[in-house]
């Protein structure tokens, strides 16, 4: 008590001077602070909703936070003796004794000004766990502790799992991120797989769909960094996505989803999944990696669908520098031009390749050919295959004349082929016909199906504030407590209005 | 099985395996000995930690495996040597040193799918390889079913043909041969779309047949007109389609439509 106390007053007579110069409280450590409080509320009542809220900030506070005010946390909410403390300092890098000074008189500080008393009791585990979480996310800033990172994210993983308390649950979706990066950093993301599928499992078990809907993320992540694109798929088609997942994982889900569906040859599923994706994304200012990673892979796959992408993607401010080499692929779709197609897809390569979206930007060459030969049946009523051979840089009258003949039958043109006189004939009006039949009908269906899906689902989204009802039954109450004084009223009134009328 | 013999039995399968001709009764029961050999020895489908020469064995008796499944033409059997060796190419691939003949299989692999019109699993495949996608045209085992699936998706059949002879290694051929089957009728239901009329000669070239009764018995399996005395291949001309109106289908969304805008009024 009395080395507490003696404490005390230096640290009164530190803070007396410091006070001109500390006017201001630190930010960050006071956000910390708050989470902690957060944190707490959120066991003590079992809300996973405070403990949501202290997650929603973590990205900004990780930019904004270093070592020492990570430490001055730690010291402030652990009791002086405690082995969950001195474990977690032994995470962060020794301080020289300047440091040490300036941390006793911060935490001094703080202490006076918010917690008069000092810590005594040992904080619930998922202090700890947050701060593990920040800690690691330090390390990582700085690419000489990447290793120091991922023991620690190893060791938090063990530590979460032999707590197993259910109110851990939300932080330790973000801690599975934590792992996963620090071991992506440290370049062997391979061997965190294991980890992961086994974690994914526990979870699965304990219906803990903020750790699912993570790790489920993370285990394709890793798939796909490695190209394994069946083992994704035969996962996807293993696992169901929680639906109570935050839109992040979602959007994450569905673009992981539409790149498994794109190699698949499966565009239409994996355009639905990546239009999921950039709805769910977050604003493109906030996270434009992502909005560029998916919007890149859209574009794409909209061309392989033969559709052409908006021209407005590529004004976009976030996207118009990054996709760059895209656009001209489009133009070259678009075109029909074989050599402008294969000297865009040269000149880029790197960058595709970095995108891996090489493979499936070779693919798009058949589209190139198939707009070419449209075009060139919309303008030529009869056109000789050398003509052909020529416009579309093909390499012998022999290819044109299986490629045309392929057109025709895939329904691309609609013409003939006059093999004797070397020419193709094309139908012309022919395409006209086809104007109204039950295409038409289906796609009118499909959409309306999706208005009305689209407004059943709003109307089932719609929140109503709690208890707002019993306010409404007051009301309604109160209205029939005035119906029945109206109605006495009239009563009454009409009781007068016979007298009056008695009187008249 | 002890590991000697092991070893022996493997040297045995090497030497009658380099041996030609090639005798694929002994390769097959020695390959029969040395799967129990490996299995007792747990090499495989090996996990964790292993000696690399032993894996190397494993892998190689494995690769001899798949290749005389293909001389054997037994394609069941080449996939199942294929999925085995996966372990190999993929999870040992930082241990081991890459085999030559890695990419002559993962070629066959792909052919193999191509011919079996598995598209989306031959692209999957694809692009799980561990080699970047614009290195692929420098490898000749690789680059070759890709250029097949190319030429056969835009249609440049002539150049599938002339591929065939430009094998990189003699078991390709094995799939060339059914690939062409696959291309011939691709043609055939091209040439029925594209062509009123076609001349024999001209429908000969096209198919890349030989000779007139080859084309005569093809023609008569698909159905087409021939008229011999012009020497004419008359393809059946189809009659308008009859456009039917969807009655059943239309009233229902109808009176779906009207159901749900009761709910939304």
């Amino acid at each position: 008590m009395k080395s507490t106390e003696k404490e005390d007053q230096k640290d009164d007579k530190k803070q007396e001077t410091k006070e001109e110069v500390k006017k201001e409280p630190p930010t960050p450590l006071a956000e910390i602070k708050g989470n902690f409080v957060l944190i707490d509320r959120a066991v003590s009542t079992l809300e996973p909703r405070f403990t949501h809220r202290v997650l929603k900030t973590l990205t900004t506070l990780v930019k904004k936070i270093d070592e020492k005010i990570i430490r001055n946390a730690i010291e402030e909410v652990y009791p002086k003796e405690s082995a969950t403390k001195t474990a977690l300092l032994s995470w962060l890098p020794a301080s020289p004794s300047e440091d040490v000074e300036m941390q006793i008189e911060s935490s001094s500080t703080s202490t006076t000004t918010t917690k008069p008393a000092p810590v005594t009791t040992e904080p619930v585990p998922e202090i700890d766990i947050y701060l593990r979480l920040l800690i690691i996310h330090q390390l990582l800033k700085s690419t000489g502790s990447v290793s120091e990172a991922k023991d620690l994210s190893v060791e938090t993983v063990k530590k979460m799992q032999a707590l197993n308390r259910r109110s851990l649950d939300s932080i330790a979706a973000k801690v599975w991120f934590a792992v996963e990066r620090s071991f992506e950093l440290d370049g062997d993301l391979a061997e965190a797989r294991p980890l992961f599928l086994a974690a994914q499992r526990t979870a699965a078990l304990r219906h803990d769909d903020d750790t699912q809907a993570s790790l489920i993320n993370r285990l394709l992540r890793s798939y796909l960094a490695y190209s394994l694109y069946d083992q994704a798929d035969k996962l996807v088609s293993k696992t169901t996505f929680p639906v109570s997942a935050g839109n992040p994982q979602f959007a994450r889900y569905h673009y992981y989803l539409g790149r498994i569906k794109a190699v698949q040859l499966n565009y239409s599923d994996a355009h639905t999944n990546l239009q999921q994706a950039i709805r769910r994304a977050p604003p493109a200012t906030l996270a434009p990696g992502f909005y560029q990673a998916v919007h890149k892979l859209f574009v794409v796959v909209e061309l392989l669908m033969g559709d052409i992408p908006d021209r407005g993607i590529f004004r976009h401010p976030v996207l118009e520098k990054p996709l760059k080499g895209y656009f001209e692929i489009v133009k070259a779709v678009r075109t029909g031009s074989l050599s402008q197609f294969q000297q865009t897809v040269l000149k880029h390569a790197v960058l595709f390749q970095a995108d891996k979206t090489h493979t499936l930007i070779t693919r798009l060459r058949q589209n190139v050919i198939k707009t070419g030969i449209r075009r060139l049946s919309l303008a030529y009523s009869l056109i000789s295959l050398k003509d052909i051979c020529v416009k579309l840089h093909l390499d012998s009258e022999e290819d044109a004349e299986y490629i045309v003949g392929k057109a025709i039958r895939d329904g691309v043109i609609d013409g003939r082929l006059v093999h004797e006189k070397g020419w193709m004939a094309c139908g012309g009006a022919g395409g006209v016909k086809r104007g109204y039949g039950s295409e038409v009908a289906e796609v009118f269906t499909r959409r309306i199906g999706y208005c009305l899906e689209l407004h059943n689902q709003s109307v089932k989204a719609m929140r109503y504030p709690l208890n707002a009802h019993r306010k409404e039954l007051a009301d309604a109450e109160g209205a029939r407590e005035r119906e029945k004084e109206l109605a006495k009223e009239i009563q009454e009134g009409d009781l007068d209005d016979e007298d009056l009328g008695g009187d008249f | 099985m002890a590991q000697n013999q092991l070893k022996s039995l493997y040297n045995d399968l090497k030497r009658s395996f380099e041996a030609k001709p090639f005798d694929l009764k002994k390769c097959g029961s020695l390959l029969a000995k040395l799967k129990i050999g490996l299995i007792e020895t747990g090499l495989l489908i090996p996990q964790g930690e292993h000696n690399i020469d032993d894996l190397v064995v494993a892998r190689d008796i494995l690769e001899i495996g798949a290749i005389w499944s293909i001389r054997t033409r037994d394609v069941p059997s080449f996939d199942r040597y294929f999925s085995q060796l996966q372990t190999f190419y993929t999870d040992y691939s930082s241990v081991l040193q890459p085999s030559k003949n890695e990419y002559p299989i993962r070629g066959l692999n792909l052919i193999r799918l191509l011919t079996q019109n598995r598209i989306a699993d031959f692209h999957t495949t694809l692009e799980s390889l561990p080699i970047p996608a614009d290195a692929i045209a420098d490898n000749q085992y690789i680059s070759h079913p890709v250029n097949l699936e190319q030429w056969l998706m835009e249609g440049s059949y002539s150049k599938v043909w002339n591929a065939r002879e430009r094998a990189p290694v003699e078991e390709y051929k094995f799939f060339v041969d059914s690939l062409m089957g696959t291309i011939r009728n691709e043609i055939a239901s091209c040439e029925e779309a594209a062509y009123e009329s076609l001349p024999l000669k001209d429908a000969l070239t096209l198919l890349f047949f030989n000779n007139q009764s080859e084309l005569l018995t093809f023609a008569q399996q698909r159905g087409w007109q021939v008229d011999l005395s012009r020497s004419l291949i008359i393809f059946a001309t189809k009659g308008e389609e009859q456009a039917e109106i969807p009655k059943q289908k239309l009233i229902s969304s109808s009176l779906a439509y009207a159901r749900e805008l009761e709910q939304i009024v």
